[in-house]
């Protein structure tokens, strides 16, 4: 059992995230679909804004010795498949998993229906009839880096990182890919922060929807804060949002106390923290589509409940907190996942 | 306030999840004339604040937005020409 403190933590992280992904309407499945369908590059950049701060703040924290960092393991035809269904699925249920689960919070039924189908298929996979499907694919696709164990990762043999892969000091990359993404962002984003009419600070914060750059670094500070205050209770690992709805749906069939962890404090803390932004924005209200709407949502979140296990992480537990750990497990299952989302928007949005 | 425009067609996507109230928007807005005014009625706050910027982009003009009750708002969009 982990203390009542760390418990404690996964909860406020969870409050703090949900509150960011309402105010931001932070939804990786928007970010990367609406780059093809409506040309609206504005998501894509709070993305990356966050992946930023993040990559900084993992590697700072990392090399002072606050945390160890912990790439996920490389399977690529995991990753591959996983990630292609995890994206196929989030365009379906009409959000990814951060973006469905503050969207349980604002109150939209279709998001509630779409994360039922999610638990429950994570947890088909993770222990049930697809469990042999996802154990095949993971086992014989585990990549093996035939390189002695080097300087930077004591996991560099199943869990390569950029940094391990090419032997070298993981600030090169840091700094690398932090000047490629200001140069761009600086070339391409210039003046598209939305240019708000004066209003109180309160009104900027708790009533309008933030502009990118403030998302952006918000999502990467509650990022860096949950790395610490994770491993602290025992899992060493940033946000995640997979891990905490299966292991709460699999409570509540079980009844094991044991299955409540900090990931799961962190997605209950989530949508409360998204419920209150949602409410006192004058957000939140009960709202549902027709049916077939419904139905389609609930075979986009069995997807992603799929492809989340079998890839070993979702857009959070990849995208966003693997990939500023430059895990090659989490860019390859991360670039599955886009091409999944634009391989479903192209179909169903598209033509 | 709202009551001087006086909208040619109404789009009702409330309930809609993302992105389909942008999508049908864009839709309807094809198949109107020129200078002919869009009211869509939505209940999805991201669409609220990306419909002006699609609509935008397209030429079209964005009148107002309204809201109308929690989680509820109503956008006028003129179309170009």
């Amino acid at each position: 059992m982990i203390a009542p403190v760390h418990i404690l933590s996964g909860f406020i992280v969870g409050l703090l995230f949900g509150f960011v992904l309402q105010r931001g309407r932070f939804c990786m499945n928007s970010a990367f679909r609406d780059i093809l369908v409506l040309k609206d590059y504005t998501l894509l950049k709070a993305v990356v804004i966050a992946l930023i701060v993040e990559m900084i703040g993992f590697h700072a924290m990392a090399t002072i010795g606050i945390i160890h960092l912990n790439p996920k393991p490389l399977f690529w035809g995991a990753n591959i498949i996983g990630g292609f269904l995890f994206g196929v699925g989030m365009v379906l249920a009409g959000g990814c998993a951060s973006g469905t689960s503050y969207r349980v919070g604002e109150g939209m039924v279709g998001s509630m229906v779409a994360l039922l189908g999610y638990g429950a298929f994570a947890i088909v996979t993770s222990s049930g009839l697809f469990k042999p499907f996802k154990d095949f694919l993971q086992k014989s696709t585990l990549v093996k880096i035939p390189t002695d164990i080097n300087m930077y990762a004591e996991s560099a043999r199943t869990n390569p990182t950029l940094a391990t892969i090419t032997n070298v000091n993981p600030w090169i990359w840091v700094g690398i890919i932090t000047i490629i993404a200001i140069v761009v962002l600086a070339w391409k984003g210039r003046g598209s922060e939305e240019v708000e009419k004066p209003k109180s600070l309160y009104e900027r914060i708790f009533k309008q929807g933030w502009g990118w750059l403030s998302t952006g670094i918000a999502v990467g500070i509650v990022g860096i804060i949950a790395f610490p205050a994770s491993a602290a209770a025992g899992r060493n690992y940033p946000l995640g949002i997979t891990g905490g709805w299966a292991r709460l749906f699999k409570y509540f069939i079980t009844g094991d106390p044991n299955l409540i962890s900090w990931e799961v404090l962190e997605v209950v803390g989530l949508v409360v923290g998204a419920f209150i932004a949602a409410y006192i924005a004058g957000e939140a209200k009960l709202r549902a589509p027709d049916a077939k709407r419904l139905i389609q949502q609930f075979i986009g979140g069995a997807l992603m409940g799929v492809g989340a296990v079998t890839n070993f992480g979702c857009n959070i537990g990849h995208v966003l907190s693997g990939v500023p750990q430059l895990a090659l497990s989490s860019l390859l299952g991360g670039f599955f996942i886009v091409l999944g989302c634009w391989f479903a928007a192209y179909l169903m949005f598209m033509r | 306030m709202s009551s001087d425009i006086k909208p040619t067609a109404t789009l009702d996507v409330r309930g809609e999840i993302c992105p389909y109230p942008d999508v049908k928007t864009k839709k309807k807005l094809k198949s109107m004339k020129p200078g002919e005014i869009l009211e869509v009625i939505v209940d999805y706050p991201l669409s609220v604040e990306r419909i002006p910027r699609t609509v935008e982009k397209m030429g079209h003009e964005l009148l107002k937005i309204v809201k109308v009750g929690e989680s509820e708002w109503k956008l006028y969009i003129k179309v170009k020409g």
